[in-house]
């Protein structure tokens, strides 16, 4: 068989091939995980330095609001957030605002809260809810918490998730509207994070943040670009050059999730790449031979 | 009066719903105030009434006629049904005062949640990267210069966002990024202007009801 052909004959690949292929890659990197370390770029950086220097009087917001299908991505830069936070005692409100991250958001909290408390010796040392942090839960339609907290949280948020009244938590103490609020991150596969921006942000003067999928990130970037995005991550890498930033900061080594499922990011990626070659090669040798 | 009513209210409530980024007097404020975290909180309840209403109708028809794949219109009835039931009667946590477990079998609504919704939607968007796989392998070709030019860009920011770009060439990261921060931004700020502007236009047609198809194609 010539070469020609045998390039053409590539280009008629059946389609069950490929999607064996990209099974094969994605998921065997998952079985025998990694961590891949990354360079973190200035988008993510920018964001870790708003967190990191939240003054102790101030809290941060973090808006879970990624669904089951694009929990992969987000969940990773939700958890390394709250990481980050709980490390440096930041006070952290969380909300989500559609029903169905609630459970998501839980979670992420559940799991994090858990990872502190297992090492904490005191009390002072733990994450105690109501004191470090309070899971205000939702309120619809968005436009409400996000125009509304601008003049008052606990006004918005009566009750806060598990039914408890906000104005009796500790942490709602010193916190009564976004001025309190150093800075808002958005954890969303949709275009919420423009909400805020054009709600919270414009109104009020709130800071925002926010984390997005890969695939939506194209849509962000003119928002980082003015500076209304204090910070951004993007898709599993945004997520795991958070955690690099978190791990070689704070010196927290947890599980790392985005970082690990970089590799089966790294060989789709890579898959995809030489299949458009392979399906180019074969169009224009076609073309030539016409 | 059937038609003049909606159109009398959508405009009250949409020049009620600009004044407050005007004026920020106290009482324009409170007002703006009472309305988004009271009235809008009611309507929004009626809304979910009607909409979960509305697809129960839907689907019941569905059943009624015997349409296509009018079978998996039982599996959401009965399943809205379970679910409705535990999560009024059992709490999200399974802490309201109907039992939601059979010996060490948690059925609450997170429960459900973590294993039913999220393993559903997580394989539903999963496949397509299947389906992006092969299409990209089809159709993505350096068909024109502009093509040709876009498929340079994809590569250069598939490779950036990887790893293993970073270990091609350290620049190829802080390519990609360029690429989104002033090509890719160019483009879409042009295209956010113009969705701005239409939207201000329609906003203001539905506003001076000139815009109507809001109201319905019936008479």
């Amino acid at each position: 068989m010539k070469l020609t052909d045998f390039l053409i004959k590539l280009t008629k690949i059946d389609r069950r091939v490929i999607y064996l292929i990209l099974a094969a890659v994605v998921i065997l990197p998952l079985i025998f995980p990694t961590v891949e370390r990354v360079r973190v770029m200035e988008p993510v950086e920018k964001l870790f330095n708003a967190v990191d220097t939240i003054p102790p009087h101030k809290a941060l917001i973090i808006d879970f609001d990624y669904e089951p299908q694009t929990q992969p991505e987000l969940e990773p830069m939700g958890i390394a957030l709250l990481r980050h936070a709980f490390a440096r005692h930041i006070k952290v409100l969380i909300l989500s605002l559609y029903v169905q991250p609630l459970g998501l958001a839980q979670k992420a909290l559940t799991q994090v809260t858990e990872e502190f408390n297992s090492e904490a010796t005191s009390r002072a040392d733990s994450i105690i809810y109501g004191r470090d942090y309070v899971f205000l839960g939702w309120q619809p339609p968005p436009l409400i918490p996000m125009l509304g907290m601008g003049v008052s949280i606990t006004n918005v948020y009566q009750h806060d998730y598990y039914g408890n009244k906000t104005d009796t938590l500790e942490i709602m103490q010193g916190i009564k509207n976004y001025n309190d609020i150093a800075l808002l991150v958005s954890l969303s596969g949709s275009s919420l994070p423009k909400s805020w921006v054009a709600y919270s942000q414009n109104r009020f003067g709130v800071a925002v943040a926010a984390g997005v999928t890969a695939v939506s990130a194209a849509d962000f970037y003119q928002f980082y670009q003015t500076g209304q995005f204090t910070g951004l991550m993007t898709g599993m890498k945004g997520g795991a050059e958070y955690e690099e930033m978190v791990e070689s900061k704070l010196g927290i080594k947890k599980k790392r999730k985005a970082s690990e499922a970089l590799p089966s990011l790294t060989y789709a990626h890579l898959v995809i790449i030489i299949f458009i070659i392979i399906g180019n090669i074969g169009y224009f040798i076609k073309r030539r031979s016409k | 009066m059937k038609r003049k009513f909606p159109l009398f209210l959508v405009f009250i409530f949409g020049i009620l719903g600009i004044i407050p980024f005007l004026i920020p007097h106290p009482v324009v404020q409170n007002t703006d105030d009472f309305l988004r975290n009271n009235l809008l909180r009611i309507l929004a309840a009626f809304a979910l009434v009607l909409g979960l209403g509305s697809l129960l109708k839907v689907h019941m028809d569905k059943i009624k006629r015997k349409r296509q794949n009018w079978q998996y219109s039982w599996i959401l009835i009965i399943s809205f049904i379970i679910s409705s039931i535990i999560g009024l009667f059992g709490g999200v946590a399974g802490t309201g005062p109907l039992p939601t477990s059979i010996g060490s079998f948690p059925f609450d609504i997170q429960t459900l949640y973590e294993n039913i919704i999220v393993p559903l939607g997580s394989t539903m968007f999963a496949l397509l990267a299947f389906f992006m796989a092969s299409a990209s392998y089809r159709a993505f070709r350096a068909r024109s210069f502009e093509a040709t030019l876009l498929l340079a860009a994809s590569f250069i920011v598939m490779l950036g966002i990887i790893p293993f770009g970073d270990r091609i060439s350290h620049h190829l990261p802080s390519l990609a990024q360029w690429i989104m921060n002033v090509p890719n931004v160019a483009g879409q700020r042009g295209i956010l202007f113009g969705v701005a502007l239409g939207t201000i236009a329609t906003a203001l047609k539905i506003i001076l009801g000139i815009e109507r198809a809001w109201l319905g194609g019936g008479e």
